[in-house]
């Protein structure tokens, strides 16, 4: 009777101790399950939409302060120009948020020109000309979409031309662009809680070993060697604890990096 | 006869392939009717989706990096042969995010505000079913 009594007891701890792991289990992922996770390039990177709404909790800024002066929009190398059209991209999500049509439509040109010698201009020349449409009416709602379906439309006529690695270069240029554009904003109009918005650790990762992981004669170029390592400075600069919130002077150090790798990019090589 | 069976093998082949992209596109339409309803909320739903196979006991795992503050829906549709699906997010750490949840048979969403910036990772499973196709596609606000 007593040895009926503790099997049963032990069975019951046994049953209780399994159901606690399993749900330990569903309440956390294993290490398996993180370094294995899937890193896909139509979801796992945020637009520059993403960064615009969300800093725009933070307060309505005048964002026409950050457009850029026009960059060359004649380049031969195809990386640089892949890099360019991902920073153009990004300069057209900034010129919706200052709802600035003028600047719209010159970026849709743009980005028309430039796309050129990728081709992939025949698959962007009814969005671009769908954006100078929307940017005379003034939709502003319906340009952003626009801009992303340009981004995909890139992105898939890339892959189907294999040039896998130009993908990774627009989106690249892209979200360097936004970081260049957050962090000077943030340079002359600081607030700590908007500032916790620079914190993007797993993307500079993602961008530095898919860059070294590329063939040398995507990488091997003068101005490649300068991004890849002021990326290495970048990366240092947005990675920090996601409770910490960077100083003004943080702040600014990321803006001036940013900045530099945006005017190598733009820089004819 | 060899030229035969090359040639029956060829076209089951590209008959399975094409019930897989008829399968990708009907779960991408399921999955987008559903996450047209968080756009009346004001959610706005993004381009890019992530679709695949699955199997009951095999979960499948994607990194995504949100912005502190913004809210999001992240909405998974699979195919008729799966019964019930789930959808979860975890923080950078791996350890679950509190959510909203909504599941029904074939879809599942989760919604959740980003209380940092930085990466999270979102878990589909099909708990119930046979190997399918799935969908997945996130709105923002």
């Amino acid at each position: 009777m007593t040895r009926r009594f503790l099997i049963l007891v032990t069975a019951s701890m046994l049953a209780g101790f399994l159901t606690s792991v399993s749900a330990q289990n569903a309440d956390q992922l294993t290490k398996e399950e993180i370094s294995n996770a899937e890193v896909v390039d139509h979801i796992s990177f945020p637009i520059p939409g993403e960064l615009f709404t969300a800093l725009d909790k933070h307060g309505k800024p005048d964002w026409s302060a950050q457009f850029r002066t026009p960059i060359a929009a004649i380049y031969t190398n195809r990386t640089q120009i892949a890099l360019n059209l991902g920073g153009l991209i990004a300069d057209g999500y900034l010129a919706v948020e200052a709802q600035d049509g003028q600047q719209v439509k010159n970026i849709a040109r743009d980005i028309k020109v430039i796309s050129k010698p990728l081709g992939v201009e025949q698959d962007l020349l009814n969005r671009a000309n769908s954006i100078i449409d929307f940017a005379e009416k003034g939709n502003w709602d319906t340009l952003t979409e626009e801009l992303e379906a340009v981004q995909n439309e890139v992105v898939i006529a890339m892959l189907q031309h294999q040039d896998k690695e130009l993908v990774t270069m627009v989106m690249l240029g892209g979200w360097v662009r936004g970081t260049e554009i957050l962090s000077s904003h943030l340079s002359t109009h600081y607030k700590p809680e908007a500032a916790k918005l620079l914190r993007q650790p797993k993307i500079v990762d993602f961008f530095v070993k898919r860059l070294a992981d590329m063939p040398k004669k995507v990488t091997n170029s003068s101005f490649m060697n300068k991004i890849r390592l002021s990326l290495f400075d970048l990366r240092k600069a947005v990675t920090f604890p996601n409770e910490a919130i960077p100083t003004a002077e943080e702040v600014k150090k990321i803006a001036e990096i940013a900045a530099n790798i945006s005017n190598i990019i733009a820089t004819k090589e | 006869m060899i030229t035969r069976l090359l040639l029956i093998s060829f076209l089951i082949s590209g008959l399975a392939i094409a019930a897989t992209e008829d399968q990708q596109i009907a779960t991408r339409r399921k999955a987008l009717e559903l996450a047209g309803a968080f756009a009346n909320d004001g959610f706005k739903l993004r381009d890019g989706h992530w679709s695949g196979s699955i199997k009951t006991g095999e979960a499948k795992v994607v990194l995504v990096n949100l912005y502190a503050g913004n809210e999001y829906w992240f909405t998974v549709a699979a195919g008729p042969e799966a019964k019930k699906v789930s959808i979860k997010i975890y923080d950078e750490q791996g350890a679950l995010v509190e959510c909203d949840p909504y599941a029904e048979s074939t879809t599942a969403a989760a919604g959740f505000t980003a209380a940092a910036s930085g990466p999270y990772y979102i878990k589909i499973e099909e708990t119930e079913g046979d190997p399918t196709a799935f969908c997945l596609v996130y709105s923002y606000k």
